[in-house]
């Protein structure tokens, strides 16, 4: 295991380049729906357990597959509501499962990209090409059913290999969010030296830590929700930032749950300097326009030639 | 670590679910339901009768309110028998008051230990369903079905021996069934169960034995979640309740009538401290418009007898 992931440089979050977005918008908000697949009988993983109770963990199960029978058109409605479109993280099996759910999110202009075949497939254990392999399905099936390109991707249940990045650089896609460190995008060393970036995929406000780990109440999370923005959106007067919302049909899709969703797209639509994004948006927004500055930046602080 | 050529092959990657209990189905594109008398939303209360013997297994989990002191745990045992001398007294009243006959899910052997108890259930004529035989006879994956068939057996035969109800429904304990609980569970004659919490609504479920209807029963939104697992303050239980009544009274309007399940537990809802917040709550809930209380076999016969079922 390596010592660290070796997939960025130092950066301070002090006198960088300004980032700008477009129309000279000061926040890129995204929203970063969660369509996911868990197995009722998943192989085992020598990693970790996949179920938390013995199988068939029926429990666990149905509680996920309500987001794909209930919950998703309940977020989906409140998301065109106030014009904000999702960039899915989808497990691609579900593309085979239940196409009439991407039917929707194409009608509805959202992204597809990758979060693996399912989410109780892990890459944790996998040689390269086997990553390969996951990462070429997701591609083929993406583009068959949506015509898209795959250009992001979210490691399935965060199951890194220390050659994930260098693999999803090579295969030619644009972003990743399975590093959590930055408030703002930043260029991601691989071994290809391609231009490759991370796009913040924020774990402090997705509804799955805040709710099912942090037991933080549906009025405190909205709460939360605001506060985040209240100050990334102060910050970005000075360099453009990033926020996301991660979120899972299966809670926020709840109907004692689904105010929230609409208080906290009425409250950060109500803004003027909101870049309502998807995930491929900002990232290339960020390739085209941030991402040379922000190398020089890095490369001056650490002491060498960019 | 390697991994297996296997682990690349998706026997169930496919239209549908990756298991034969039922068809998917897409809630906001079903058939819309319409309740008996023009009601739009039914409340559904459960409350939840328990036996959690001291002597419990920890293995192969321990259900939420389980004996969880490194001794003998007399803290928990006598928290959780508090529901059965006191919490459910206190809330039989409030159901009466608020008249609201609940389904009563209840492990056998409350109804074996405490007759009286029992009586004032039967006396109402609220509805009992099973809820095995206590919390110490979990059903789960790997359990052998020999055994299992005689824990859900006892479970209906004792319930429909000692109150003379038919007894249809069936709450597995902790929301816990084992690959052949809802065979057993038709086998024995039950109609519905009430453990997947995959919808908001009834849907038919396969069995060896025939079909069941899948009931919803909360978890997420239940007093044990919220107030006992989550440890979060009543007035935060009470606003998500609202909410989801809200929420789902808004749905009936456009996509057919809907249910709101209240899942109670006597040892939580049942504690001086939450039972004024229930009463004003159930209050309100009761007060929105076009909505009543409704038992879990009239729930099922009635969705049964629509066109969605």
């Amino acid at each position: 295991m390596p010592a660290e992931p070796f997939n960025y440089d130092y950066a301070p979050y002090l006198n960088r380049p300004k980032i700008v977005w477009p129309d000279g918008k000061r926040l890129a908000f995204w929203v970063a729906p969660n369509i996911e697949f868990y197995e009722y009988a998943p192989p085992p993983s020598a990693a970790r357990s996949v179920w938390y109770r013995p199988e068939p963990d029926i429990l666990n199960y149905s509680m996920r597959d309500y987001g794909n029978r209930v919950g998703f058109d309940r977020m989906a409605d409140v998301m065109a509501r106030y014009g904000v479109r999702g960039s899915v993280s989808l497990n691609v099996a579900l593309c085979d499962h239940f196409p009439e759910i991407i039917e929707r999110c194409c009608e509805l202009d959202w992204e597809l990209f990758s979060h693996g075949v399912y989410n109780t497939r892990y890459l944790y254990g996998m040689t390269e090409d086997q990553q390969r392999e996951i990462i070429r399905d997701s591609r083929d099936t993406i583009r068959r059913i949506s015509g898209q390109s795959l250009d992001g991707w979210l490691s399935p249940a965060i199951s890194n290999e220390a050659t994930t990045q260098d693999l999803l650089a090579e295969e030619g896609l644009l972003y990743t969010l399975d590093l959590f460190h930055d408030d703002q995008p930043m260029p991601v060393n691989t071994r290809s030296g391609r231009r490759f970036v991370s796009i913040p995929y924020m774990m402090d406000v997705n509804d799955v830590p805040v709710l099912n780990f942090r037991n933080i109440s549906p009025p405190d999370y909205l709460q939360l929700i605001k506060d985040h923005f209240d100050q990334l959106y102060e910050e970005g007067a000075e360099s453009g930032t990033v926020m996301c919302l991660p979120l899972h049909p299966y809670l926020i899709g709840q109907p004692h749950r689904l105010w929230l969703l609409d208080e906290a797209l009425k409250y950060v639509t109500s803004h003027d300097g909101v870049w309502l994004a998807t995930g491929r948006e900002i990232a290339k927004w960020y390739l085209d326009h941030g991402y040379d500055d922000a190398r020089a930046f890095i490369a001056g602080v650490n002491g060498r030639a960019a | 670590m390697t991994i297996e050529a296997s682990y690349f092959d998706y026997p169930r990657r496919g239209p549908g679910m990756d298991q034969d209990r039922y068809p998917y189905r897409r809630l906001a594109r079903s058939p819309a339901v319409a309740w008996p008398g023009g009601a739009k939303l039914l409340v559904w209360v459960t409350l939840h009768l328990e036996h959690f013997p001291m002597d419990m297994p920890a293995k192969p989990f321990l259900p939420a309110g389980g004996m969880n002191r490194p001794g003998v745990s007399v803290w928990d045992y006598t928290q959780r028998d508090y529901g059965n001398r006191v919490g459910f007294y206190r809330l039989m009243k409030l159901f009466d008051r608020h008249g609201i006959r609940p389904t009563v899910a209840m492990n056998s052997q409350v109804a074996v230990r405490y007759p009286f108890l029992l009586e004032r259930i039967v006396e109402r004529g609220w509805e009992i369903a099973a809820s095995g035989v206590d919390m110490g006879h979990l059903h789960y994956g790997g359990l052998d079905e020999a055994a299992e068939r005689a824990q859900v057996e006892q479970s209906f035969g004792d319930l429909r021996r000692l109150s003379g109800q038919p007894v249809t429904g069936w709450h597995s304990p902790a929301h816990s069934q084992s690959q052949n609980t809802p065979d057993l569970v038709a086998e024995a004659g039950g109609l519905y169960i009430a453990d997947w919490i995959n919808d908001d609504m009834p849907y038919v479920f396969a069995t060896r034995g025939g079909t069941l209807t899948q009931m919803p029963l909360s978890y997420d939104l239940s007093d044990r979640k919220i107030l006992y697992q989550q440890s979060l303050p009543s007035s935060v239980y009470a606003q998500q309740v609202e909410m989801a009544c809200g929420c789902l009274r808004e749905e009936a309007d456009t996509r057919g009538g809907r249910i709101l399940s209240l899942s109670l537990s006597p040892w939580v809802a049942g504690l001086p401290a939450q039972i004024r917040t229930i009463d004003a709550l159930l209050g309100r809930i009761l007060a929105t418009p076009d909505t009543r209380p409704a038992n879990g076999e009239e729930i099922r016969a009635a969705w049964t007898a629509s066109a969605a079922g």
